[in-house]
């Protein structure tokens, strides 16, 4: 009953406030209208009646105010008329309220679009079943100079082992990414990836074809019977989901496969390929080396520690491990690490640094923000003082000022979705297909509400400030006062500008290592001509060009149409263009002092033409020719690296290799990114280059699963309809065989360097975000500064300062606060950035010239925005600042 | 106006002044304040704008109830009546007050009237 009346009462007070006002007022007056009547009955006149009246009610408003805060639902009203109240003003202050949601709006969304990334990639669950039970092999090597615990790939016998003898874990390997192959269904010739993957693989991620069936132990072994599985949307898009596909023939590689299965729609693996084949992997070949990618799941009723010791136990039992070769007398051993983990170990540091990023710009806006707001909230102390004497609690003042800025967090908070929405999208057009791990990154629930709570963290931070600063207001000065300038106040500003001044100077730092390091490593010096070079290129991963007659001859007869085309002037293919990743090799040396010396090696091979049409230096001997052929001695060319390497600097033109030949030229270096011993993501490395023609049929039919070759073109500047005769030219030597793509040298440079070129750009837009905060918090420093004083200003001018003096006077508070906060960013720089070590290359940290151009930009733009608002000191007149007095 | 004691006793004692007054027939606010100041003899008076809010806030809790009354000749007024829920409230704070006077009177070495 008692909730029942309450909540009738809530209602009627939210529901029909007009009402309700009527009611009491009506209530009011009649007590007025008594207490007249009394009078008058004692004999009072009837206006001294009403007069008495009113005294003794005490001002019908009050009565009716004191009331209104006693009703159920009052907080609520009063909050509601408090929003319309700020609304009001905030209108009313256009510049105040857009810089201040622009300047959330800026912050918050960087912080979005950041936290999406680490959402997508740390926090979201992998999209498979029971991801926790879902694992990688990490290999710990400890004791030795390169201690390490990371993920490896594994070769053929670690496979094998992991297969037959643990028990604990299904197991399943993959080729490390998808080889592109051309497809043929039908008359349809189309360029697919083809992910190559072991008999469980789907059972691992506990996915069912949704016809058909997963791989048999019998198609997984060498030799095996052609199989593949179609993922839905290839079935849908090529074969028009045909539900008599299974047990037909497609053509992969030119030959035929037969279609044993077709996955779900939605169903998703790391390796995100059209189609599936399988690996068929045994301890040579591929499996010689440290070739297969390798993924578990943890069997019911069985530990993890239980899988590691059985891990342990088979793979520590191998004779000649490479980790040991690598790594002599070092400890060894294998742990289980969770999916997760081991999928994004490598971005982790990275999106956290960039989280670390975002949180300086949120720092920066709230010491903007928390200027801006001091500043009017002391511009409004009159109206505070009057709404004081008026009966107002100091918690109402407070009130309206915490709604105030609620609602502009709340604003800014919804237009910073919109900003990070539009952050992330441009993030994803910088980055190539598959470079995440996850397929997209989605503003989900988790981000939305991320968004929401550092909004309104935000609006705390900022808003406490001055709302302190409300508590403090002595009634009789500030409504005298048309200037409150206290002086605690602007050190306080001041303190905000360094700290925001010390975090933009780091930002900028760290920008500026990353650029020089990506201008180094754009600018190292190519070894060959760069420009004028068209590339295409193409799958040769198909059963006929196992064949090396077939091989030479697309080589010969593609390279001689290209060079048929109007405006070429030379023609060749190399497996591996400079640049690029490259394939490698064990050699020995075979004679001289250095007989027997062993060691890993870049591996290209090329046509004749190779060195020409790149326009590579030679140092010493010859280059290939036509008459280096099948039956011809093997002959190999080597780089300057690998002189140096292997023979001291010495000319290595007539010595030998084991099972290559000898050495007949030497070439300057060129930059690629190496499989060997990566230490950048360009450097040189000891380089061996083999004639296409001498290549063998096993080493063939390997290579190309993992490398596309190139047909590379030089002209004489022509780029107009380049490509499309490219195709032509190589349709005439194999009409079966697209191109899977065209680049220039630059093209490949930079898909290279592609995670640096995103670091630049990500941490570069954020130092730039950064300085345009410090700049506006400088501006509202000084421009607040001269508003304050223009009657000092006015007096001054007018006792005979000039307005430069005046200008430098005022300027001086917001350039000390700058200069003080380069020097503390510097300063703090020196030590925080020392984590970036790892990712700079030809630059150091402590590099002269970043900090010196950081010191420099900062000066910069300090000084301008210091110095607009001083400018407005000129417009000032002495004369008319005295008369206002 | 009192010492901070006095208005402090006042406080504490309103509610149950106004229940009590409403005890025997419903009143409007005008007729409570003006039969506390006369029962008293003077000695308690409400002021209007705390007198209404006291009132309404003993009608958000459910103790008494308002209603406007349209008598013939006269201006619409609003009367309170006590609920049964508050003739309970009213009966246990009389008591609670009779043990604390009592209390008090016997530590002060006061007596009662």
């Amino acid at each position: 009953m008692l909730l029942f009346a309450k909540a009738r009462s809530f209602l009627r007070n939210l529901l029909f406030t007009e009402r309700v006002e009527v009611d009491l007022d009506q209530e009011v007056r009649s007590h007025l209208q008594m207490l007249v009547d009394e009078n008058i009955r004692a004999g009072m006149g009837p206006r001294e009646a009403e007069r008495a009246g009113r005294i003794e009610l005490g001002g019908a408003e009050q009565v009716k105010e004191q009331v209104r805060e006693e009703r159920l639902g009052s907080s609520l009203h009063s909050a509601m008329s408090d929003c319309r109240f700020g609304l009001r003003q905030l209108r009313k202050n256009p510049g105040f309220t857009l810089t201040v949601v622009l300047t959330l709006a800026l912050s918050v969304g960087a912080n979005t679009a950041i936290f999406s990334l680490v959402n997508a990639l740390l926090l979201e669950g992998l999209p498979y079943p029971h991801p926790e039970r879902m694992g990688t092999i990490y290999t710990r090597i400890a004791g030795s100079s390169a201690a390490s615990d990371e993920r490896h790939n594994v070769n053929g016998e670690q496979w094998e082992l992991l297969r037959d003898n643990v028990p604990a874990l299904t197991s399943s390997v993959s080729s490390v990414g998808t080889s592109g192959v051309n497809l043929k269904g039908g008359s349809h010739v189309e360029y697919v990836h083809d992910g190559r993957v072991s008999t469980h693989y789907f059972e691992v991620f506990e996915l069912q074809p949704i016809l058909g069936r997963s791989f048999s132990a019998d198609e997984d072994r060498p030799g095996g019977p052609r199989v593949v599985i179609l993922s839905y949307n290839l079935w849908r898009n090529v074969f028009g989901a045909d539900p008599r596909i299974l047990g037909q023939p497609v053509l992969l590689r030119s030959e035929p496969y037969t279609v044993v299965g077709v996955l779900p729609q939605g169903a998703t693996t790391p390796l995100n390929a059209d189609v599936y084949t399988p690996l068929q992997a045994s301890r040579e070949g591929e499996g010689g080396g440290t070739n297969f990618s390798c993924i578990i799941r943890l069997r019911d009723g069985v530990t993890w520690e239980e899988a590691d010791a059985q891990i342990n136990r088979t793979w520590l039992r191998r004779t000649g491990r490479y980790e040991l070769v690598d790594n002599p007398g070092a400890k060894v051993s294998y742990h289980t690490v969770p999916l997760q983990k081991g999928q994004t170990d490598a971005l982790r540091p990275k999106v956290l640094a960039l989280m670390v990023a975002a949180g300086f710009i949120l720092l920066i806006a709230c010491a903007n923000l928390a200027g801006l707001t001091l500043v009017r909230m002391m511009r409004r102390t009159p109206e505070v003082a009057t709404r004081l004497a008026l009966g107002a609690s100091g918690w109402q003042i407070q009130r309206q000022f915490w709604i105030e800025n609620l609602l502009l967090a709340l604003v800014g908070g919804a237009v910073s979705v919109g900003v990070g929405f539009v952050a992330l999208r441009e993030l994803f057009l910088l980055l190539p297909e598959h470079f995440l791990p996850v397929a997209s990154v989605p503003l989900d629930g988790r981000v939305m509400l991320f968004t929401l709570v550092i909004s309104v963290l935000t609006s705390v931070l900022f808003a406490m400030l001055p709302a302190l600063a409300a508590l403090r207001v002595d009634l009789r000065s500030s409504m005298a006062n048309r200037s409150v300038a206290g002086v605690g106040s602007l050190r306080l500003r001041q303190a905000l500008i360094a700290g925001e001044v010390a975090l933009t100077v780091m930002l900028l730092a760290g920008s500026g290592l990353l650029i020089r390091s990506l201008i180094h490593l754009e600018t190292l010096p190519p070894g060959f001509n760069s420009s004028g070079v068209m590339v295409a290129k193409a799958s040769l991963d198909d059963v006929r060009y196992h064949d090396p007659a077939t091989f030479r001859k697309l080589l010969d007869e593609s390279t001689a149409a290209m060079r048929q085309i109007p405006g070429v002037e030379n023609a060749a293919v190399g497996s591996n263009l400079p640049y690029e990743f490259t394939g490698n090799d064990w050699i020995t040396l075979s004679d001289g002092k250095e007989a027997g010396h062993q060691g890993g090696v870049d591996w290209v091979y090329v046509t004749p033409g190779f060195f020409d049409t790149l326009e590579m230096p030679l140092l010493a001997g010859r280059v290939f020719s036509n008459a280096d052929g099948p039956d011809s001695q093997h002959v190999v060319v080597v780089n300057q690296s690998f002189a140096r390497k292997f023979y001291g600097g010495t000319n290595p033109v007539g010595r030998y290799i084991d099972q290559y030949g000898l050495i007949v030229g030497e070439v300057a270096d060129v930059p690629l990114s190496s499989g060997l011993d990566p230490v950048a993501p360009l450097q040189t490395e000891e380089t061996m280059y083999v004639p296409a023609a001498q290549i063998g049929g096993t080493l063939l039919a390997l290579m190309h699963v993992w490398v596309q070759p190139n047909w590379m073109v030089r002209t004489a500047g022509r780029t107009a309809g380049l490509t499309a005769e490219m195709q032509r030219a190589l349709a005439t030597a194999d009409p079966n065989l697209p191109a899977s793509g065209f680049y220039t040298m630059g093209d490949l440079l930079a898909r290279t360097l592609t995670m640096q070129r995103m670091e630049v750009a990500l941490l570069g837009a954020m130092a730039a975000l950064a300085l345009l905060l410090s700049a506006v918090g400088v501006f509202a420093l000084v421009a607040n500064m001269v508003a304050q004083r223009t009657r000092e200003i006015g007096i001054r001018m007018a006792l005979g300062s000039s307005i430069g003096q005046v200008m430098v006077e005022i300027a001086r508070s917001g350039v000390a606060a700058s200069l003080f906060g380069v020097v503390l960013g510097l300063v703090l720089s020196a030590g925080a950035l020392r984590v970036m070590r790892s990712v700079l290359y030809g630059v150091g940290v402590y590099d002269i010239t970043t900090n010196l151009l950081v010191v420099l930009t900062l000066l910069v733009i300090t000084l301008l925005a210091t110095l607009l608002p001083t400018l407005r000191i000129a417009r000032i007149d002495p004369a008319r600042t005295l008369r206002e007095e | 106006m009192g010492t901070k004691v006095e208005e402090a006793w006042k406080k504490g004692s309103a509610e149950l002044l106004v229940l009590s007054l409403l005890e025997d027939q419903p009143r409007h606010g005008y007729e409570i304040g003006k039969l506390i100041e006369v029962r008293s003899g003077g000695t308690l008076h409400f002021h209007v704008a705390s007198l209404y809010p006291l009132l309404y806030r003993l009608e958000k809790r459910g103790w008494i109830e308002g209603r406007w009354v349209e008598k013939a000749n006269q201006r619409r007024r609003r009367y309170y009546r006590l609920t049964a829920e508050g003739q309970r409230v009213l009966e246990l704070q009389r008591r609670k007050w009779q043990e604390f006077a009592g209390a008090v009177g016997r530590i002060a070495g006061v007596q009662h009237a």
